[in-house]
């Protein structure tokens, strides 16, 4: 299927810039490619050669590292007990659950991209579907950690699940700890699933291309005997969408099941009602940050810019802008509403995140996530790959801090000033943060590797040949995008 | 007018298909007759009430309701064009009028002004007037003494002010734009309004919140809750969509805009009900009360026990049922959204459920035991006879009257132009789609 010959493509001059759209015309979402074969090798090319770009290495060897650190930590951890992290009393959770939950929200976004994004008919979102949905399947692996880690004793974590034991004990179903054991297994579980059934047919294609046996093998046995015929594609497309409806609830079901662990218990901060939208906004803002993060360098170092064009930048950063907001109003909210309620520790809780001993992770917060993303109200900054690179990067950090905000500030000045602490991370606290995204960069780096990167499949039916009347058209650009079936 | 990018044969763009005709007049003249009978009649049995609560309460009920709707068909029009939408102008037009009803909808509102200019005010909005409250509730009084910052009547009526300005602008803008397209044709106001939309969303976001908050949330002024405003957001898709797809069957009832509203269009105004009116609509209001009830802080936990004793139980009952289980399976498939008048019963439904919604968070008074009550049986127990009074004719009267001069309205404006953008850009885009 790599290369049915198709019409004649629009002549195009290496285009670099798709950003402007003229009402009545689509723009178009892949640049300079001429075929549908010149998509299988833009994308094949990355799996199938032998020499990968030096940054590539570098970066994997750095990941590496960190991940070997991130063992040692974990390692010492158990072998000394959870007091090498800085939790006192009342700070009993802190960066273990801060980077649990920055994880879970890192992976929104490809849930969304895949589901949402494909309901609403967002044809751009097939060129970056697959590695956003790779990036979640990752963070949710490194979120999975930390509750897990935190526990004590770790050697019965299984208790978490509902087993039936001959100690006729089980988990409290009435905490939302264990909502989030089945929400975010769920998540996981149909994350991996989306994401695996959206690849059959690319690894068919890998698997046609591969020249030595090995490769043959590994990629035909995932291909699952995928041959491209009509049937397969008929009800591949079936299966597509049944499985964007059914992660779509998940979209919004899993944050605000995160949100829950707080919102449930009666802690000024935590206990507040818009906490499920909220995190929900928040973990897709964060989500698409990450992905520009990664998208940017990645483009790249790999010769995607074509797949991956500007536009898909330019979109993405707008999302992240209404994230943002929507982030930046529940905070307004929050603030207002505690002062409206009359409840002195309401208001306290708040006077005390800006003020108190944690007001500059208050004050971080609120410059990366309110205040600098406003900047993608200008196109040029949303356009310009520096500008998005850091302003992706500030947002990271931003949401980073947001739940270390609520988490620790909440905690370390509750209700009885005697029982007032301050948290202190230790150097366990930190190198187990650091350590996750050296899990989560070696993950995303082999699947760059050896993965498709790019849906081939879906991007191909995004190109203006994939119109069955292309041909009628060819001379008329106009009418090239419009509606499929003119 | 040319239409020479769209394939004449197929579409049937003359100004017979495009406009509707003298029964639509007729209609929309005795509605806005029976309306207004329906608001005289109101008014007469309201005069000298000695439930002068009861009343301004059913009144506010219906004025958000068709606050609602025109704020979901400004919602409807900004979220197309912010997301640069191609299949929806042909269903785009009824959105705009219901938007542009905002700009005369603060009319509705001169009476809760009429209230304040006679001092009455505090049978609606309790704190406005504090020394009562103070001598009645003392302890409700000490904590609404906290907002008088925020609410008093001044400022009250400051931002209400602002809202129907920001609104009034907004859907005129939205409106005379799209109509100015019609003669220009061209992509230059398509382009301005997408500019323009992007800001129109914030001032929304933001105006929507605080009108639930000073409208809804402070009938119960010592009671807050942060996803309120939300909540109401939702609620303004519910009415929005409903009635842009009772609109859309209308048009097609009478005759015209034929094949140009296809069961394509339908399935997905059945589509965004479904998602935004049933779904979202539940998921926020599951979020508010499961953390209020798990929480169960006695200052937030009142509210929601007010609405669950007696009758109010029943009804928030009907509401979850209502508003999204039986709905939710009703349109869950796919053909009910493409048979157009299976689509208009489900319309109908929610419009209805969408009132019925509003009801819900304006009748009902947080009684002041509920603060001293010492277990939740002993306050059901007392509160076993609370009724929600929904069988008051003023109720059905307001609603009705309320209804028939809004879509009288409604109709009227929508009978002068052209039923479509018909020289949108984007039209040919619109006409041709397909679910597939």
């Amino acid at each position: 299927m790599s290369s049915i010959p198709v019409g004649k493509g629009i002549p195009v001059d290496h285009v670099v810039d798709n950003t402007a759209e003229h009402p009545g015309e689509r723009a178009p979402l892949v640049l300079n490619m001429h075929e549908f074969n010149d998509v299988t090798t833009t994308v094949c090319r990355v799996a199938e050669s032998r020499r990968v770009p030096m940054a590539w290495y570098v970066a994997f060897v750095f990941s590496l590292g960190l991940l070997g650190f991130l063992g040692f930590c974990i390692a010492y951890l158990f072998a000394t007990g959870v007091g090498v992290w800085g939790l006192n009393n009342p700070v009993m959770w802190a960066f273990d659950i801060t980077n649990f939950v920055f994880w879970v929200g890192i992976g929104h976004a490809g849930t969304l991209i895949s589901a949402i994004l494909f309901l609403f008919r967002q044809k751009w979102r097939t060129g970056i579907n697959r590695f956003a949905e790779a990036m979640t399947i990752f963070a949710v692996i490194c979120a999975g950690i930390f509750p897990g880690i935190h526990v004590g004793r770790v050697w019965v974590i299984y208790w978490v699940f509902p087993i039936p034991n001959q100690m006729e004990m089980w988990p409290q179903f009435r905490s939302p700890l264990l909502w989030d054991v089945f929400a975010v297994s769920t998540y996981f579980t149909v994350s991996l699933l989306f994401w695996y059934t959206g690849m059959v047919p690319d690894l068919a294609t890998l698997r046609d291309r591969a020249r030595g046996k090995i490769r043959q093998i590994g990629y035909g046995l995932f291909a699952l005997g995928w041959r491209g015929s009509n049937r397969h594609w008929h009800r591949y497309e079936r299966a597509y969408l049944l499985l964007a409806a059914l992660s779509t609830p998940l979209v919004l079901s899993v944050h605000s099941v995160v949100s829950f662990d707080f919102a449930v218990s009666q802690l000024p901060g935590w206990h507040t009602t818009i906490f499920p939208p909220y995190f929900v906004a928040g973990a897709i803002f964060s989500g698409f940050a990450m992905v520009v993060t990664l998208a940017v360098p990645a483009r790249e170092l790999f010769g995607l810019k074509d797949l991956i064009t500007l536009r898909h930048l330019d979109n993405m950063n707008k999302i992240i802008l209404v994230t943002g907001s929507m982030v930046g109003y529940a905070y307004s909210i929050e603030f207002f509403i505690a002062w409206y309620s009359g409840a002195m520790y309401e208001k306290f809780a708040f006077l005390n995140r800006a003020f108190g001993q944690y007001w500059w992770a208050y004050f971080i917060m609120v410059s990366c996530n309110v205040i600098t993303p406003q900047l993608f109200w200008f196109k040029r900054i949303r356009t310009s790959i520096w500008g998005m690179f850091i302003l992706s990067l500030i947002v990271n950090i931003g949401m980073w801090f947001e739940r270390f905000v609520i988490i620790v500030s909440s905690l370390a000045n509750d209700f009885l000033p005697t029982s007032w602490d301050v948290f202190i991370p230790t150097w366990v606290d930190i190198g187990t943060m650091i350590g996750s995204f050296g899990l989560f960069m070696t993950l995303f780096l082999l699947f760059c590797r050896y993965l498709p990167m790019i849906a081939m499949a879906e991007v191909k039916a995004v190109m203006p040949e994939a119109d069955p009347h292309h041909d009628d058209h060819a001379s008329d650009a106009k009418d090239e995008e419009g509606g499929a079936n003119s | 007018m040319s239409h020479a990018a769209l394939d004449a044969g197929r579409f049937d763009l003359s100004s017979q298909n495009l406009t509707l005709g003298a029964p639509a007049s007729l209609l929309s003249r005795v509605l806005v007759i029976i309306g207004v009978v329906l608001l005289i009649v109101s008014g007469m049995m309201a005069w000298g009430t000695d439930d002068l609560a009861m009343v301004s309460k059913s009144y506010l009920v219906s004025f958000m309701w068709i606050l609602a709707i025109s704020l979901g068909g400004l919602f409807f029009t900004f979220v197309q064009h912010l997301t640069h939408a191609g299949w929806s102008v042909a269903v785009r037009r009824p959105a705009e009028v219901l938007a542009a009803n905002l700009a005369w909808i603060w009319i509705f509102f001169l009476p809760i002004v009429f209230m304040w200019l006679r001092g009455d005010l505090d049978a609606l909005f309790i704190w406005a007037d504090m020394e009562h409250l103070r001598a009645h509730n003392p302890e409700e009084a000490d904590v609404v003494a906290k907002k008088e910052a925020y609410l008093n009547t001044g400022f009250f009526f400051t931002r209400a002010v602002a809202y129907f300005v920001t609104w009034a602008i907004l859907g005129t803008f939205f409106y005379r734009m799209s109509l100015k397209q019609d003669s220009e044709g061209g992509s230059r106001i398509t382009d301005l309004l997408q500019k323009v939309s992007a800001p129109a969303a914030l001032l929304f976001g933001l105006t929507v919140t605080f009108a639930a908050f000073d409208w809804l949330m402070s009938l119960s002024p010592a009671w807050f809750s942060t996803i309120f405003g939300v909540y109401f957001f939702a609620g303004t898709c519910t009415a929005g969509f409903s009635a842009m797809i009772l609109i859309c069957v209308y048009i097609q009832r009478s005759g015209r805009m034929k094949g140009l509203i296809t069961s394509e269009h339908y399935q997905d105004l059945g589509k965004l009900l479904f998602a935004f009116g049933m779904v979202f609509w539940a998921y926020i209001g599951f979020s508010q009360y499961m953390l209020i009830w798990y929480g169960n802080i006695p200052e937030e936990t009142g509210w929601f026990l007010s609405r669950q004793v007696g009758d109010w139980s029943l009804l928030s009952l009907a509401l979850l049922a209502g508003h999204f289980i039986i709905p939710f399976l009703c349109l869950i498939s796919r053909w009910p959204k493409r048979y157009p008048l299976f689509l208009m019963v489900g319309a109908v439904w929610m419009i209805i459920f969408a009132w019925l919604d509003l009801y819900w968070l304006v009748m009902p008074v947080i009684p002041e035991d509920v603060y001293t009550a010492t277990s939740y049986t002993e306050f059901a127990d007392a509160h076993e006879n609370a009724s929600t009074h929904l069988s008051t004719p003023i109720n059905w009267s307001l609603f009705l009257g309320m209804a028939c001069c809004y879509f009288g309205i409604t109709l009227g404006r929508l009978r002068r132009h052209p039923l479509l953008p018909e020289r949108d850009p984007r039209l040919k885009e619109s006409l041709s789609f397909e679910n597939i």
